[in-house]
């Protein structure tokens, strides 16, 4: 476990040192994050200056919602994406076979290798915007409502990592499946709202085949109380056996490059 | 006896492919119903190398060099057979089996383009665990023989296509492997850096005793390596022993160059044997083994007064196996 952890660290130092080297490349980057996340909050601002409530969600809520929403998409972008659109050009080029020859685990050297560390930025922002909103909710904040958070935050990251892993394990039979992740992203894309808002059929989507609405709105939810016992226990066991789901079809996916079931 | 390193036992690899049809109806069909045709690759193959050997494959595309090579180093299930390398089975990717091997592939890379190839050599000590002082000692032992000193600070995308090799065995070798499967590692590179390689294989070998297994497509790489040559042709085994016997064992026939005064009695040749080429009163013959004595006495006995000179010598090793890849390995009727 610690050998993983000091390997992380090495992987994402190594992409810092690299990200460096391009000095406007990177300024770039911040600045076009800082617009994105300026512009959207901004713009639930002057919804809430109209309305008191969203469809049960108050202006606060909706700033938790949407600090929990940049640090889930940012913890994605800064190495998830990465990692696993490197993970397709190695089945496609055919140099998988290094990462299946060391030995360390394949699954995490292709879900974690590749890290876009501009992304950082985007974590510390939702984690700020997160802090502010929840400030502003003290009122309602029990050490209850808090674990909750913690906890449905941690199965929503699970969640959607499973998700990309089974996504991406495709690879190995369909060898390009680009188009595949380019929809999921546009998933998570709308995940910046409280999934309650969308009509019936796209939350149940949004909550299952593409769990960004868990991931998000389900945290956002369980910060104010508004989670209970069961649903939490769901969420948890949903969690757990999506994470044992994809990790056995990942294993067939590396069975069945190799040829064993062949 | 010594033990093997490597020992295989009736390895086979059958890839089953499915059998597409052309045009738009087929293609639909074939949706439906899926036909699948069985290609073997690799067919019952046994062999065993001792530690420290240098073993050359050598066969043309598609033989099942590949396959084989892929199978001993565990990325692919055979479909029967047995094999051991360094006392593990290959396919289970033990741990103890994955930190004594190397896989380099001349057409691959397993280096990062964006860092510097030393992050990647970081990143290697990391994965294989291996400690600072090792570490150091192997890189500076590798360093000194491929002289990757001032390649190691560049991002691997300013490399060169040698240079990048350079450091692709670094990369290769830096937990010190006890078996290296090196598959066709001079592909693409100039002449001088393709010798450059081979004399760091052949060094190494000599300093660490890593066992090779090697698969080029220039022959040169070979002479210079490899003692003991292994030919495949269409998955099958058929040479396994000296690079010095090839020939004689593949080429049932020698080669008689005679050089004459003038063209007289040039025309006598062609009832000794093949005529490979003839130009400049230099001809050149290809005689069966067994009467090479006898023919070469009549050439000296008839052509006397205009022979200059006259030699014997078995097959350029290039042509035995271009020979014998052509299905061409049978005595040439004279």
């Amino acid at each position: 476990m610690r050998r993983y952890l000091r390997l992380l660290a090495l992987f994402a130092r190594t992409e810092l040192q690299f990200a460096l080297e391009y000095r406007v490349n990177l300024l770039l980057e911040i600045g076009q994050m800082l617009i994105v996340v300026v512009t959207s909050v901004g713009a639930v601002l002057i919804l809430y200056a109209y309305t008191q409530a969203m469809n049960g969600w108050t202006l606060e809520q909706m700033i938790v919602l949407l600090g929990v929403y940049y640090i889930v998409q940012g913890v994605e972008e800064l190495v998830l994406q990465p990692s696993f659109e490197r993970f397709m050009e190695h089945v496609r080029e055919g140099t998988l076979d290094f990462i299946l020859l060391k030995p360390i685990s394949s699954q995490f050297m292709v879900s974690f290798r590749h890290f876009q560390t501009v992304q950082t930025l985007q974590v510390l922002v939702g984690v700020a915007i997160t802090v502010y909103g929840v400030a502003r909710l003290a009122a309602v904040v029990t050490p209850a409502t808090a674990l909750a958070f913690a906890v449905t935050l941690v199965c929503g990251f699970v969640l959607i990592y499973a998700l990309l892993l089974v996504l991406s394990t495709f690879a190995f039979w369909f060898v390009r499946v680009d188009n595949l992740l380019a929809i999921f992203w546009a998933f998570i894309d709308a995940g910046r709202f409280p999934i309650d808002i969308y009509p019936g059929w796209l939350r149940v989507t949004m909550s299952t085949v593409v769990p960004v609405g868990i991931a998000v709105t389900v945290p956002a939810k369980a910060i104010v109380g508004l989670v209970d016992a069961p649903t939490l226990a769901a969420v948890v066991a949903a969690t757990v056996i999506a994470w044992v789901v994809s990790r056995a079809f990942w294993k067939i996916g590396v069975r069945s490059y190799t040829g064993a079931s062949a | 006896m010594t033990e093997l390193v490597v020992d295989v036992h009736d390895l086979t690899k059958v890839y089953r492919v499915h059998e597409r049809s052309e045009g738009l109806s087929a293609t639909l069909r074939s949706v439906v119903r899926r036909s699948f045709r069985e290609i073997t690759a690799v067919s019952g193959i046994s062999f065993g190398v001792e530690a420290g050997e240098v073993v050359g494959f050598l066969g043309p595309n598609g033989a099942g060099k590949t396959t084989t090579l892929k199978m001993l180093s565990g990325l692919l299930y055979p479909t029967s057979g047995e094999a051991r390398v360094i006392g593990h089975v290959p396919w289970r990717r033990e741990d103890g089996f994955l930190r004594g091997i190397a896989l380099l592939m001349g057409n691959r890379t397993q280096l990062v383009w964006d860092i510097a190839a030393a992050d990647s050599l970081r990143v290697l000590q990391e994965i294989y665990g291996l400690p600072e002082e090792r570490y150091r000692s192997t890189l500076r032992e590798l360093t000194e023989l491929l002289d990757l000193g001032p390649l190691l600070g560049k991002p691997v995308r300013n490399l060169s296509l040698g240079e990048r090799m350079k450091v692709e065995f670094a990369a290769g070798l830096i937990h010190s492997p006890r078996v290296a499967f090196l598959d066709e590692p001079t592909l693409g590179l100039d002449v001088s850096m393709q010798s450059r390689i081979r004399g760091f294989v052949a060094e190494h070998n000599r300093r660490s005793g890593t066992t090779i297994l090697l698969t080029s497509h220039y022959m040169d790489d070979i002479v210079a390596l490899c003692k003991r040559v292994i030919v495949i042709h269409h998955g099958h085994l058929l040479y396994d022993g000296p690079l010095g016997e090839l020939a004689q064992r593949m080429a049932p026939y020698k080669v008689i160059t005679v050089t004459l005064h003038d063209g007289a009695g040039s025309a006598f040749l062609d009832e000794l044997g093949t005529v490979v080429s003839r130009e400049q009163g230099v001809v050149v013959l290809r005689v069966p083994r067994e009467s090479v004595a006898e023919r070469t006495a009549r050439i000296v006995r008839d052509l006397e007064g205009s022979l200059a000179d006259i030699s014997v010598e078995d097959p350029a090793i290039e042509d035995v196996i271009d020979r014998v890849f052509a299905g061409a390995a049978v005595p040439p009727r004279s």
